[in-house]
């Protein structure tokens, strides 16, 4: 009976301890930033091809052709990126700020590097860039800002709860 | 202290648990799993008698639960939240072993026999509830694991199972009367 028990014991252990590192596995920090980055660089490129694409004039139809091919791949990585970071790498409140960060970061080097090109070339490409550049900052501004709340927000009630549950006891 | 000042302390440790896995603290879902494994695998074990197609489903239970938990708003419902997820994923389980063509998986009550003959009471008892349990419908089955064995109150059955608390209720009261003439109808024993 006593050996019996100790196996279930250890069996016990050991599952838990094998759920454990699934959990670890799941839920690395690295590879939901290697979403949130590939996210980002679509999206990036995604804005410089419809930039070039929507204000050069005369493209021949094959041009055209090969940028919307190219809209086409941007998306579609966009799509997967988010897919899996809403379904398969769901992201917690700690992640979420460390990826809106990321995103204020790339998107602020973006619009820079944009608004550099406008104002040397003055081509409407670099404009047209800037412009979708500004937008992207925007949107990453607000999924920062977002992050932040939701973090302080569940900080403090961790700390209430923390107190609440020490005082009771 | 009384049950509901024990009731309202046992919620607070649920929700303060949920948060901090929503923020993301590698140390609450080690928390999380060390307290919960033992109660789900439990649940689907004596659901599904099998212990290879259990290991399966709960393994399923916690990607769920990895993927979702940041998305549970009141975290003081964890206990009912973590039973519903168990029982979906059971229910998806059932879904794709029917689905199945026959002789596709043979799941059939393969649990290995632990109880020799001289092994003391406690084991003879858990077996005796374990077979009484294994003979009634799964309907009322699921309702006197969930109450009995596992603990939830009647509201949280419901949220589990998606009905109202009136049809746990009345599933509660068939499962006593069911288990009840099980055991008479064997003259008390498995």
């Amino acid at each position: 009976m006593n050996t019996q028990n100790g196996f279930a014991k250890h069996s016990q252990t050991d599952a838990i301890a094998a759920m454990q590192r699934l959990a670890e596995t799941q839920l690395s920090t690295g590879s939901r930033l290697a979403y949130v980055g590939l996210l980002l660089f679509a999206s990036t490129m995604l804005a410089v091809v419809v930039s070039l694409w929507m204000t050069e004039p005369n493209l021949p139809a094959r041009t055209q052709i090969a940028f919307a091919l190219m809209s086409g791949i941007g998306i579609a990585w966009m799509g997967f990126a988010i897919w899996v970071l809403r379904h398969r790498r769901v992201m917690l409140a700690g992640h979420r700020q460390v990826a809106g960060r990321m995103a204020v970061f790339f998107t602020g080097l973006f619009v820079l590097g944009a608004g550099i090109t406008a104002v040397l070339s003055r081509a409407p490409a670099s404009i047209a860039a800037l412009l979708a550049g500004l937008v992207m900052l925007g949107v990453a501004i607000a999924i920062l800002r977002s992050a932040s709340h939701q973090q302080s927000r569940l900080h403090a009630r961790r700390d209430q709860l923390q107190r609440e549950l020490d005082e009771s006891l | 202290m009384n049950d509901r000042v024990i009731d309202d302390t046992r919620k607070k440790a649920d929700e303060l648990l949920v948060v901090r896995c929503q923020l993301g603290e590698a140390l609450a879902f080690n928390d999380l799993i060390a307290h919960w494994h033992g109660p789900l695998s439990s649940y689907v074990q004596r659901q599904s008698l099998n212990e290879t197609t259990a290991a399966d489903v709960v393994q399923d239970i916690w990607l769920r639960v990895f993927r979702s938990i940041s998305s549970l708003r009141d975290g003081r419902n964890l206990r009912a939240w973590l039973f519903g997820i168990a029982r979906r994923a059971w229910m998806d389980h059932l879904r794709g072993r029917y689905a199945a063509p026959m002789g596709a998986e043979i799941d059939i009550d393969t649990e290995p026999s632990l109880v020799t003959s001289g092994e003391e009471e406690v084991q003879f008892d858990r077996e005796f509830v374990h077979k009484t349990l294994a003979r009634l419908p799964s309907v009322e089955r699921e309702v006197l694991i969930l109450f009995y064995l596992e603990e939830l109150t009647q509201q949280e059955i419901a949220q589990v199972i998606g009905v109202p608390m009136g049809t746990v209720k009345s599933r509660l009261f068939r499962a006593r009367a069911l288990c009840r003439e099980e055991i008479e109808s064997n003259g008390g024993r498995p």
